[in-house]
């Protein structure tokens, strides 16, 4: 079968000694970043951007993938030992995981996430790797009307749906999309924006927006309102199932799978829904309910932390099949696509076959890493948390540096990396979310290309966007997620 | 009413005029698709005029809805955040003149001073100068020698010889 043919492919280009090197630096980077707290994967991937300057694409794909799924099997640890979630994926898992680990269960909680992590990775990557090309043949077919309704779609989903209040969402996405306004126009080439500054006529950079809103706002945020926050540490033990508990744990394992990967594969974005559900689910069908929220039931981690993973793995289908991120890091991985002139999309199975399967090939294998890497070496990765927060993240500012600074060698984008972070303070402490500046940002300028092509198209008729069955479906879809919650509240209030 | 949020809703604004502004001077031209470069930008601005109104028009009626109270102290410690942020625009400032190593370190010592000072735990005495400068520049240091020599990436130093 031809699938198969290409996956060993791709494991003979991910098995070379050099990329399993790169596959295994970034898995350790990853787990390092996941267990830090105030960096997440998307921060790393943005300030390690540079590397693309001079790294083979292949490689630091590899690599980027490596720091992607590291942080997550990173993040668990530190939202079962800490009190603070790592990232908002770990948000569920901390609930029963920090009361396993109040009541001596830590080792029990941290084995049953990293192996659930594995089993679910596995297992979507299995699902990828049949998947992918299936929507790719499919996706041949879209036109641009087709693609700028989809990306239509990821902005309302990311901004209006996932989070609490639309217009805040909005605010975000709208704030991100006239960042990518900034350069020159891609179409008719003419500088947008640009206040006259030569350094603004390349546009923003990726790394400059990212780095900004996460690593020095987190900085920043911290020093201003977290200074006196003591956070508290609970206590390792071995690092163990017993038989009750792998009984326990596998079902969940398989149920959060079949919850997250779906929600990965639509541009909805985030994984905080499928991990609630999965939450949800395992409450509801636990034989030890009274564990719940009293002293940590294992199901209430093994699922969230499963789903959680299932769900990342699955947002590169869209993002490899359709070139559309629907997070902060696969918005981020774009950006790296982007930087060797590579666009994501269906023709990337075909242009770059070699590029994309021995990334697949490299998930596989950088899940057995850091299955690894997290069990044996846990108590190394324990030891991380120890840093003081003060040399964490002025450590954290040398970094964002070398990233904002070694992309474009450019002292002015150092000073805009500071206003980034300002904005990003404001952005936090007014609860608004950042993952639609990323996403509008990195995905405007393209959707702006894909609707002017459309609107060529139909010689400058908007009906083109309603003459294609493709195009009507999703702009049926795209009017059904922004009113159907709607209209849901609505008969909530009146019943 | 809440004047902070009736801040940041104003701030919404005035991006979203400052876009249109700039809209105006982008030319039209449309080819064939009957939008130019200049749709996107009037639509963002406009957009983003109606996010400020709504934004302002919330935090006047009883503050923004659905909002998480934010993580963290009521009070910002500025103290603390003055020795960072001089710390990052520092490092702006003199990354060209003294090389990549010696200003990350330098912004590495004065945010740790901001942090310390927001714990409540500042100390200018010489020792604790001295052990942040050494700890600063064993991490800027690698990094340095990494993107220099392993990477071949372009970074400032002081001297020309890749190590400093």
């Amino acid at each position: 079968m031809d699938i198969w043919n290409q996956l060993l492919q791709g494991f003979i280009t991910a098995g070379t000694p050099i990329n399993l090197l790169w596959a295994l630096l970034g898995c350790t980077i990853g787990t390092a970043v996941g267990v830090l707290p105030g960096i997440g994967p998307a921060t790393a991937v943005a300030m390690l951007l540079p590397i693309t300057l001079k790294v083979d694409p292949t490689a630091s794909m590899i690599f980027f993938a490596g720091i992607y799924y590291g942080a997550m099997y990173g993040g668990s640890t530190t939202s079962i030992l800490l009190n603070t979630p790592g990232e908002s994926g770990s948000m569920v898992t901390a609930m029963e995981g920090n009361k396993m680990a109040k009541s001596g269960r830590a080792g029990a909680a941290l084995a049953t996430s990293a192996i659930g992590s594995f089993v679910a990775g596995t297992i979507a990557t299995v699902l990828v790797t049949f998947c992918a090309p299936v929507v790719a043949n499919y996706a041949v077919r879209l036109g641009p009307p087709e693609y700028f309704l989809l990306m239509v779609l990821a902005f309302c989903t990311v901004s209006a749906v996932l989070g609490k209040s639309t217009v805040r969402g909005l605010t975000s996405l709208f704030i991100g999309l006239a960042m990518g306004l900034v350069g020159i126009d891609q179409i008719s080439g003419q500088a947008r924006y640009t206040a006259g500054v030569p350094e603004l006529l390349d546009g923003l950079e990726v790394v400059l927006i990212a780095v900004g809103l996460f690593a020095v706002s987190e900085a920043l945020y911290n020093v201003l309102y977290e200074g006196k926050v003591v956070e508290t540490r609970n206590k390792m033990s071995k690092v163990h199932m017993t038989r009750e508990e792998w009984a326990r744990s596998w079902p969940a394992w398989l149920r959060a799978t079949a919850i997250g990967f779906p929600f990965g594969t639509i541009p909805a974005g985030g994984s905080e829904i499928p991990t609630f559900l999965s939450y949800a689910t395992e409450k509801k069908l636990s034989k030890h309910k009274e564990e719940f929220g009293t002293k940590g039931a294992i199901e209430g981690v093994a699922g969230p932390e499963a789903a959680n993973n299932a769900a990342i793995t699955a947002t590169l289908i869209p993002l490899l099949t359709l070139g559309i991120p629907t997070s902060n890091t696969t918005a981020i991985l774009l950006g790296a696509f982007q930087n060797y002139g590579i666009q994501p999309g269906p023709q990337l199975f075909d242009k770059n076959a070699a590029l994309v399967w021995a990334l697949i090939a490299s998930l596989y294998i950088g899940n057995v890493m850091l299955l690894i890497l997290n069990l044996p070496l846990i108590g190394l990765w324990v030891k991380l948390l120890k840093v003081p927060k003060a040399y964490l993240y002025a450590g954290i500012l040398i970094f964002a540096t070398v990233g904002v600074y070694g992309m474009r060698q450019s002292a002015f984008d150092l000073l805009l990396l500071y206003a980034i972070g300002l904005l990003g303070v404001v952005m936090r402490r007014f609860d608004f979310p950042t993952a639609p500046v990323v996403v509008g940002m990195i995905l405007g300028p393209l959707a702006e290309a894909q609707m002017r092509n459309a609107l060529s198209i139909g010689e400058g008729s908007w009906t083109v966007f309603v003459q294609r069955p493709g195009s009507i479906v999703l702009l049926v879809i795209v009017l059904g997620v922004l009113l159907l919650p709607r209209l849901m509240k609505l008969r909530k209030r009146s019943a | 009413m809440k004047p902070q949020q009736t801040l940041v809703g104003a701030g919404t604004l005035v991006l979203g005029v400052l876009l249109a502004a700039g809209a105006i001077g982008i030319r039209s031209d449309a080819g064939y698709s009957g939008v130019g470069p200049n749709f996107l930008p009037w639509l963002v601005g406009i957009s983003l005029l109606l996010c400020g109104g709504f934004l302002v028009y919330e935090a006047r009626s009883g503050g923004y809805r659905d909002m998480e109270e934010p993580s963290g102290a009521e009070r910002g410690d500025w103290v603390g955040f003055a020795w960072v942020s001089v710390g990052i625009l520092a490092n702006a400032a003199l990354i060209t003149t003294i090389g990549f190593i010696l200003s990350c370190t330098l912004c590495f010592v004065l945010a740790v001073r901001g942090f310390k000072a927001a714990e409540g735990r500042l100390d200018l005495g010489v020792r604790a100068w001295l052990v942040d400068f050494l700890i600063g520049f064993a991490i800027a240091a690698p990094v340095y020698w990494m993107f220099t020599q392993l990477l071949a990436i372009n970074l400032p130093g002081l001297t020309s010889t890749g190590w400093l």
